[in-house]
């Protein structure tokens, strides 16, 4: 019997026959029964047991396909056990242990094989892992994995497949099988033994897997009958859980039953099936799609939609939450909410569960001999979740215990031993008892000891025994080889899929959170299905990347190459599956997308583009028309071809931008075009971010927007979709190396060549421009050959870490449209128009790019203001590239400058004069003229003053902003400076006159967030430094958070504030309770500390940042302090591990306050009043003959092909020097002051410096 | 709300019986840890070995396992059961039987070590590496098994019989046609509906 339908109730068939069977006098143990997995298996249990008459009902062989291997195995293992050639370690019953184990025995085997080169990269054990378990899952023959490994050009495939033979002998040696090394053993034994089943049932036949077709096959002539059931159109887990497509007709040379079925639901389904497969969208009025800009207001509005359900009467069990990122952001979110969630998650590590890691801490404590790295606050928490102490009086022990450790070194137990108290006298009895026992004893005592008997612990005891299980795994196959310590560091840090023989218990009263392939592979019907973060590419992610390919790996795989088609063809199908699986389990669908992840990265390549927005996507929300000027006007006449527009500062070029992008997306530009053809290229990530939350707020119902990033953003794009990384070598979980850790590579590396530290940054920057050489030239001989080790162990670092940098980026994704056909064709065929901002900043890579990008369709635009090119000095920034692309292009000019007043203008106009005057080819010939009736006018806007000292400097400035303040306390006021170092100067003089100031920094600890929550930490850490709540107290005062009695209140403890009852402060409340929250994740910590603070405020989005920080920090951090020091070294850092916070409408910050930033920085920006000060020539030098170059400069010429010489590099900074100045001129709307003086405080002497030539320069044109 | 327990193992029952708060904590709650020992291990070990002995299987290679003494533990064991290995039907042979109790189902599930037949008697085998029962006739894993292999094999000519692998000593205990073992069983199961009906109402309250 071979049922083909979709419908869900065909287990009911099944179980029908079966108990007819049963009925008819054929005992139970003739019937093999086969399911997908132990949930379902469990269930057809269940039904049998309800439905079956009284009496015996008999010795059931219902198994989930892993599970009759299992047993099958044990059954039978002395056959296995006398074909093993060996004298010794005989083994009576095998080890079928878990996937942790022989992950530890893989990572044994990976040392002794040389992957030269290979062997250090991280994910090569991943790799393997994915590589054996794809060739055992698809049961392929050494000639089938030597064909793929031709078709896939693998260069390591000798050594991963001898890697792999030496994890097979020693899995035999050690007798330790996981699942998928019982599938080896399996096959050899069903052989040799006589078949015993006269009936079996299969039920999913469509997720089955080769070995367990291949086993049918083999007993399909002792069988008398077959029953299967099965959808044809099923198989979900194709591709990657080795299922494969089975035409069960001509297994059984019979035909099927199709029953038919008048269902709605079915019939929709099949049809999202064939929209999928044809890329086209689903539009059905049970689903909707809602989309956000930020991850936080997607899951703000999915509980908000949840507590709408519930308020109604809907039952918690028949909603379920969808996401392939189950993620700390997503579970902290949750669970603060107040409902209660159940998270079927695919990888959930042991540390998640907060007793399990108070008691592995524990265990480390005890194993760990000298008690170094015992970290206060994790004993802290031992003391008061473990061992039930008093918080007030655990915190005084620690800090006791802290003081006598600095001072002499204590052991912890030694010094508890002194402690007058009984629950350290258990913990010191318990410790004496096992301190030398096997791990599997300490838990177990551990826990029998000092956790009740509380039946609200009982999902933690359940986690426990999975916990107290793999050690005994570990403990069987290893014995004594593994320490203790050892061991505990490889269960903590083993996140590896599951075992499939483990299955969650679903709780009624909670809402499953799960992945797709969960809720698939357990039938999970609810009412409700929302499917979170659909616009992430974890929803269509492949198995696929260095040594592993689950598409080629397929036993069925037939083609001679794997082309990028092939890949997207076979992602639909498999997309189209589990779309029309997940359908055929819901009444209603509720898509939730936003365009960052919790990151603050942006998403792409989801399933959002499957499905049909319900409102128009059209419909905007009403803005005040913008009606564009007449130089703005040619932009928007734009009929396609290359464009260049040359923007003049404050000519309002952001707003055209948008405006011609706006246009485009109205079809009136170009014709079938939709959102994902328009790319969008900006400098700054910032911009970026700010360009697309403006096309957001026009359209708020878009649910696909144009591709709206930096360059670096679209490579990385690149590189990651369609798992393009594998054909560039690289693995799935590749990162990008930020400022910080390139620090400390590098350092590491000239310390080893013996340079001198202080030489680290010249090589620093060197490496960026010797890439782009490489890029430019390709391989060419460079001179500098220490500059070559240095690059060269720079680039094998990398590459053993998967670690690529910002230049990798653009170069590799170059790369790989330039050797990759398919993949360059299928960007050409998206890419119908690319608008690149800033492109006088674009270097030759990204012009490169651009130029292959566009391509196809040729519609190029790129803005940008030659005069305005400022970054030549510090990036690979090529001007000469957008000069030429001017020349062949229709070239638009947008000359006027509505923003500064007339003589602000002169005064720029005279500055290309100036240059012009003195042959430096540093501008444009453009003139930038004013708008009638909207600049101020005004002669004399522009004031220069020479001073004697940098006292008068100071106090002329000083007394300029009172009284414009007095005059205008709305006026903004910017003080542009040459330095980042002046910076603090500046802020320093201000402040001590009691002006507010707002230094305009990326630094992290400029972000309220990032400060408060790590000055907390500080707090807790050491909750006896008063001076820290001081500043707590402060800091929130002045963000408006707590009133002033509370900083009064802070200045006048004397005491620490933990051991008062001063229940009127709030600080007091509040500090209490961060410093008596325990948890051994920080994420959590930070998470709470934020939101607590901030989740009403606009920074509320920056708080995953900073907890995603923190985690990342600790993850390389032995202890908690050590993390929150850390934090506290990066702080003027300007991001880490490329997490970049959100930029937050700061108008309430900059209100009256004097904004103090670096020329560089004040690009974009304007004031109504600027202040340059010192002007000196050392600061901003005009003369080529006076200029003296930095090492910096001289050292990266080294490393070129065609190093300029000094002349040429003098002209080139020079040059930047005069755009430099220009930019500072043009951000001021009323006035501007140019000033310097004649002397200034220098390392603690007063020197003469030269005024800066421009000053003079200007005056001759007054 | 706590999950609901319908099957019964002679092991589970027999804690009930003794300790409805402990039977709780350990099936429903599952707050307890399986200590895992030498003993323990060992046991299983010989239950595997004599299995596959059972079966059929050449188990001289597993043995090299086995330390001297143990071998010779399993040798002497075996010795004792060579003549009689044909009249073994089964062995490792799990149960489900299902009961009805006030109008609800209830299911007895186990595992006989070996199940013998010879000519009609049936007698059921279960090997001990520890101590035999001290009270086996009123001993549950008696009641249980006796029970389950009646229903199985619809017959009463049944013996239990609790062999020691050490000391090769053994027990056996006959199947009681005056003893009502359903209501036993119903007895304890009733205890486990008591108490669940009165947590309930003091949660209630």
């Amino acid at each position: 019997m071979i049922i083909n339908t979709p419908e869900l109730n065909r287990t009911e068939i099944l179980i029908d026959e079966y108990l007819k069977l049963l009925k008819e006098g054929v005992n139970a143990q003739e019937i093999l029964v086969l399911l997908r997995n132990s949930k379902k298996k469990k269930d057809f249990i269940e039904k049998i047991k309800k439905k079956s008459p009284l009496g015996n009902i008999g010795n059931l062989k219902i198994y989930s396909f892993e599970g009759l291997i299992y047993n099958y195995i044990l059954d039978n293992w002395a056959i296995v056990e006398n074909s093993i050639k060996s004298d010794v370690n005989r083994k009576i019953i095998p080890n079928l242990c878990g996937l942790e184990v022989s992950q530890y025995i893989f990572k044994e085997c990976i040392k002794e094989v040389d992957f030269t080169g290979y062997n250090s990269k991280t994910s090569l054990l991943h790799q393997l892992f994915r590589r054996n378990a794809l060739i055992n899952l698809n049961n392929l023959s050494d000639e089938e994995v030597a064909k793929r490994a031709k078709i896939l050009k693998e260069s390591y495939s000798i050594e991963a497949n001898l890697a792999i033979n030496k994890y097979k002998s020693k899995s035999i040696q050690l007798r330790a099988f996981d699942y998928i090394r019982q599938m080896n053993i399996f096959q050899f034994l069903y052989k040799k033994l006589k078949n015993k089943f006269n009936y079996v049932f299969l039920d999913d036949a469509d997720e089955i897997t080769p070995v367990v077709l291949a086993y049918l096959e083999h007993i399909k002539p002792s069988v008398k009958d077959f029953y299967i059931a099965y959808d044809s159109n099923g198989s979900s887990r194709l591709g990657y859980l080795g299922a494969i497509n089975i035409n069960f007709e001509e297994f059984l040379s019979q035909k099927e039953i199709k029953p038919k079925i008048e269902d709605k639901k079915i019939s929709n389904a099949k049809e999202i099936l064939n929209l999928v497969k044809n890329n086209q969208k689903i539009d059905f009025d049970n689903i909707s799609l809602k989309s956000f800009l930020k991850r936080n207001e997607m899951t703000d509005e999915v509980l908000k939609d949840i507590k709408i359900l519930i308020n109604s009467g809907v039952r918690p069990c028949e909603i379920c939450l969808i996401t392939p990122l189950s993620d700390e952001f997503l579970k902290t979110t949750l669970e603060k909410s107040g409902l209660k969630f159940n998270f079927l998650t695919k990888n959930e590590k042991l540390n998640q569960n907060k007793l399990i890691s108070y008691i592995l801490e524990l265990l480390k404590i005890i194993n760990d001999k000298n008690n170094e790295d015992i970290s206060s606050y994790i004993l802290k928490g031992i003391f008061i979740e473990l061992l039930n102490l008093d918080k007030k009086e655990s915190v005084k022990i620690i800090q006791e215990y802290r003081l006598e450790r600095d001072f002499k070194g204590s052991n912890i137990f030694d010094f508890i031993k002194n402690k007058n108290n009984d629950e350290f006298i258990k913990l010191i009895e318990v410790y004496e008892k096992i301190r030398f026992e096997k791990l599997s004893v300490q838990l177990y005592e551990i826990v029998t000891n000092f956790l009740p008997l509380d039946k609200d612990l009982s999902k933690d005891y359940i986690k426990i025994a999975q916990l107290l299980k793999q050690i005994n795994d570990f403990e069987d196959v290893f014995k004594n080889s593994v320490s203790n310590n050892d061991l505990i560091i490889q269960l903590e840090n083993t996140i590896i899929s599951e075992n499939p023989l483990s299955d969650d218990e679903i709780d009624e009263n909670s809402i499953v959170v799960s992945s797709a392939q969960k809720i698939i592979d357990y039938s999970y019907k609810t009412k409700y299905q929302f499917l979170l973060d659909v616009n992430n590419e974890g929803w269509l992610r492949q198995d696929i990347g260095p040594l592993y390919n689950a598409w080629v790996m397929q036993k069925t795989w037939s083609k001679d190459s794997f082309e990028l088609e092939d890949n997207i063809e076979l992602t639909l199908d498999r997309t189209a599956r589990i779309l029309y699986k997940l359908y055929l389990l819901a009444d209603k669908i509720t898509l939730y997308q936003s365009s960052y992840d919790s990151l603050g990265q942006e998403n792409f390549s989801g399933i959002d583009k499957y499905y049909k927005t319900n409102s128009k996507t059209k419909e905007t929300t009403k803005v005040k028309p913008i009606i564009p000027r007449k130089d703005q006007e040619e932009v928007l006449n734009y009929k396609g071809g290359l464009m260049s527009v040359s923007a003049t500062a404050g000519s309002g070029k952001t707003t055209i931008m948008l405006l011609l992008v706006d246009k485009i997306l109205s079809g009136e530009i170009l014709s079938d075009i939709e959102p994902k053809n328009i790319f969008v290229l900006t400098f700054m990530e910032s911009a970026a971010r700010n360009f697309r939350e403006r096309i957001k707020a026009k359209y708020p119902n878009l649910s696909e927007l144009p591709n709206i990033s930096t360059i670096h953003g679209l490579a990385l794009r690149i590189i990651k979709e369609n798992n393009n990384f594998s054909r560039l070598g690289l693995d799935y979980d590749f990162e990008i190396i930020d400022e910080i850790k390139r620090s400390a590579i590098l350092a590491e590396i000239t310390y080893s060549l013996g340079i001198a530290p202080d030489k680290t940054d010249l090589y620093d920057s060197a490496i960026s421009a010797y890439k782009n050489e490489l890029s430019i030239y390709g391989e060419f001989d460079c001179k500098n050959k220490l500059f070559l080790s240095v690059f060269q162990l720079y680039q094998a670092k990398l590459k053993e870490q998967n670690l690529i940098d910002y230049d990798d980026l653009l170069l590799l994704s170059l790369k790989l449209l330039k050797e990759n056909k398919d993949v360059l064709e299928y960007y050409q065929d998206i890419v119908k128009i690319i608008i690149e901002d800033e492109a006088q900043d674009s270097s030759f890579t990204q012009q490169n790019l651009i130029t292959l990008l566009g391509g196809k369709y040729k519609n190029i635009i790129r803005c940008g203001d030659i005069n305005q090119a400022i970054t030549s000095t510090f990036t690979n920034s090529d001007v000469a590239g957008f000069r030429e692309f001017m020349k062949k292009s229709k070239n638009v000019v947008m000359d006027r400058c509505q923003r500064c007043a007339t003589g602000v203008l002169d005064c720029a106009n005279n500055t290309v004069k100036f240059a012009q005057k003195n042959e430096i080819d540093a501008f444009s010939s453009l003139v930038m003229k004013p708008v009638e009736g909207v600049n101020i006018v005004d002669k004399n806007a522009v004031k220069t003053e020479i001073f004697e000292e940098e006292n008068l400097e100071n106090q002329f400035i000083l007394n300029k902003i009172k009284q414009i303040l007095k005059k205008d306390k709305n006026a903004t006021i910017g003080i542009l400076l040459r330095s980042n170092f002046a910076i603090n100067k500046w802020d320093k003089l201000l402040k001590d006159n009691s002006i507010k100031t707002y230094k305009n920094s990326d630094s992290l600890i400029n972000n309220p967030v990032y400060k408060i929550c790590l000055l907390v930490l500080e707090f807790i850490l050491n909750p006896y430094d008063n001076k820290k709540v001081v500043e707590i107290a402060q800091e929130l005062f002045e963000y408006g958070y707590y009133k002033y009695e509370e900083v009064k209140y802070a200045k006048s403890l004397n005491e620490a504030i933990f051991l008062k009852d001063d229940f009127d402060s709030q600080l007091w409340w509040d500090l209490n309770y961060f410093l008596f929250k325990n948890t051994t994740s920080i994420y959590e910590l930070v998470n709470e500390i934020g939101s607590y603070y901030f989740s009403n405020s606009k920074q509320k989005d920056n708080i995953s940042l900073v907890a995603a920080i923190a985690a990342k920090i600790q993850l390389t951090q032995k202890t908690f302090e050590n993390t929150v020091n850390r934090l506290r070294e990066i702080q003027y850092k300007t991001n880490f591990s490329n997490i970049k916070f959100f930029s937050v409408d700061d108008t309430v910050q900059k209100a009256n306050a004097v904004q103090i930033m670096t020329l560089h920085k004040s690009k974009g920006d304007e004031f109504d009043w600027v202040f340059i000060p010192e002007m000196t020539q050392k600061n901003l030098c005009f003369d080529i003959g006076e200029y003296k170059l930095k090492e910096n400069s001289i050292f990266i010429q080294k490393v070129k092909k065609e190093p300029k010489n000094d002349f040429e590099l003098k002209k080139d900074i020079i040059e930047e020097n005069y755009r430099l100045i220009y930019v500072g001129i043009t951000r001021a709307k009323k006035k501007l002051y140019l000033t310097t003086s004649n002397k200034y405080k220098h390392f603690s002497r007063i020197e003469t410096f030269k005024n800066s030539e421009i000053l003079e320069g200007l005056n001759q044109y007054a | 709300m706590p999950k609901i327990i319908d099957t019964f193992s002679a092991h589970s029952l027999k804690i009930l019986d003794k300790n409805p708060k402990e039977f709780m904590d350990k099936f429903v709650y599952h707050l307890s840890l399986y200590k895992k020992d030498e003993r323990t291990d060992l046991g299983k070990k010989f239950h595997s070995l004599i299995c596959a002995y059972i079966k059929n299987f050449d188990v001289s290679k597993m043995i090299m396992e086995l330390s001297e003494k143990e071998k010779k533990i399993y040798l002497n064991f075996i010795d004792k059961l060579k003549d009689e290995k044909s009249f073994f039907i089964e062995t490792e042979y799990p149960f489900l039987i299902k009961e009805e109790l006030n109008n609800e189902n209830y299911y007895l599930t186990g595992r006989f070590d070996a199940i013998y037949k010879k000519d009609s008697e049936y007698i059921i085998y279960d090997w001990k590496t520890l101590n035999l029962p001290k009270n086996p006739k009123d001993d549950l894993q008696s009641i249980v098994y006796i029970y389950a292999l009646k229903k199985i094999y619809n017959t009463k000519n049944i013996k239990m019989r609790y062999i020691s692998l050490e000391k090769l000593d053994f027990i056996d205990v006959f199947y009681d046609e005056n003893f009502d073992y359903k209501n036993r069983i119903d007895e304890i199961v009733e205890k486990y509906k008591n108490f669940t009906s009165l947590q309930d109402l003091s949660a209630h309250f």
